[in-house]
């Protein structure tokens, strides 16, 4: 049995008990999954604190909506949707205060992406993990939040193109120009932070 | 490579191209040196990525954040309104019943205390005096005979607890 399939399985009888009303089950399941949802809050959010609030408040509408969890995906799927869910409102309520960024108006009308150098060397070959992921948040750091948020649906959710669009909002057209950009800004953030040493 | 071509070659990548779009762009990797090299930086960036969030860990305590959540599902369940439950009839029933006897044992007192139902000779009064809610009087007009009654022996000058005759 895969990792992933036994963490379902062990999630069924807490998801049944904390359904019931049993808190302290939820709390287990809160222990399991924290570390998992508190990151996908980082990567959209990139601020601990946001992510810490966000991912708690995600646990508290988790609790308030578990009846309505079927368990058609798995808890932790379930948990992550409303976590993204929450960091995508958050995001468009910071983004009415300030202007759509220059990235953003670049790619949608045929940005510089298309045209940048192909990286043929893989930047992040023979690197320790602490370096790899401290160079990766870099890099991810400086994505816009459109970018960024649509790298992270595509690449740790693994989910569709149609699904980022209907959870963005947006086309299966702006998903995939937005992502291909995302893509080529990374490989040459990480060329770059290479060359840089 | 345009960018039509480019954005095709991604999605076939991401597994999103079937039946002859796919065929198209795995004709085109084949005699395109430049569509490999692309679709080799897709390959390196999406590897680099993965696994990477595995390495983020929260950083608090297990016991202070799992509080803070806790503290909020019952703030948020104490503040919702409690649905009341519908009473039972015959509690429905009772309760007017109940509020009618009250009206009417109230009525009949009133009566007794005046008069009316003891041939006109007037009832002894019981008073409960309200700045010291300790002590109660009944007073007999027909006796002319007062006595008060002290609930507190031990606080007061004029009862001793240890008293026989002390009345309680």
């Amino acid at each position: 049995m895969t990792e992933l399939a036994t963490t379902v399985a062990d999630d069924k009888p807490l998801v049944q008990a904390a359904q019931e009303g049993d808190m302290v089950a939820y709390e287990q399941l809160v222990a399991r999954h924290r570390d998992k949802i508190y990151a996908r809050a980082y990567s959209m959010m990139r601020n601990e604190d946001d992510a810490v609030d966000l991912s708690q408040e995600a646990w508290v509408k988790g609790w308030q909506r578990l009846k309505q969890f079927q368990g058609e995906a798995s808890f932790a799927t379930w948990m992550t949707r409303i976590v993204i869910n929450l960091c995508l409102d958050q995001l468009r309520r910071q983004k009415r205060h300030r202007a759509e960024s220059i990235e953003v108006m670049e790619e949608e009308s045929g940005g510089v992406e298309r045209h940048m150098p192909v990286v043929t060397v893989n930047p992040t070959e023979r690197l320790e993990r602490a370096e790899l992921r401290q160079r990766i948040d870099q890099a991810l750091g400086q994505l816009s939040e459109a970018h960024r948020t649509v790298l992270v649906l595509c690449e740790f959710e693994e989910m569709e193109y149609k699904e980022i669009a209907k959870t963005m909002n947006c086309s299966i057209g702006t998903v995939m120009s937005r992502l291909f950009y995302a893509r080529r800004k990374m490989a040459g953030l990480l060329a770059d932070l290479k060359k840089s040493e | 490579m345009n960018a039509e071509f480019q954005l095709k070659l991604q999605a076939h990548f991401d597994g999103e191209l079937s039946g002859p779009e796919a065929q198209e762009v795995e004709a085109a990797l084949a005699s395109d040196v430049e569509a490999r090299a692309l679709l080799a930086e897709l390959r390196n960036t999406c590897g680099a990525l993965a696994g990477f969030e595995s390495e983020i860990k929260l950083p608090e305590a297990r016991e202070f954040y799992w509080s803070k959540i806790q503290r909020e599902i019952q703030r948020q369940e104490q503040g919702q309104p409690v649905r009341p439950t519908p009473l039972p009839w015959w509690r429905r029933f009772l309760l007017p019943s109940g509020a009618f006897a009250a009206v009417a044992i109230a009525g009949l007192l009133a009566a007794h205390q005046i008069g009316w139902l003891s041939g006109g000779a007037r009832a002894p009064q019981v008073e409960i005096f309200l700045a010291d809610s300790g002590a109660m009087t009944y007073r007999d007009e027909l006796e002319r005979t007062t006595v008060v009654w002290f609930s507190y022996p031990g606080e007061n000058e004029f009862a001793d607890a240890t008293a026989d005759d002390t009345i309680q």
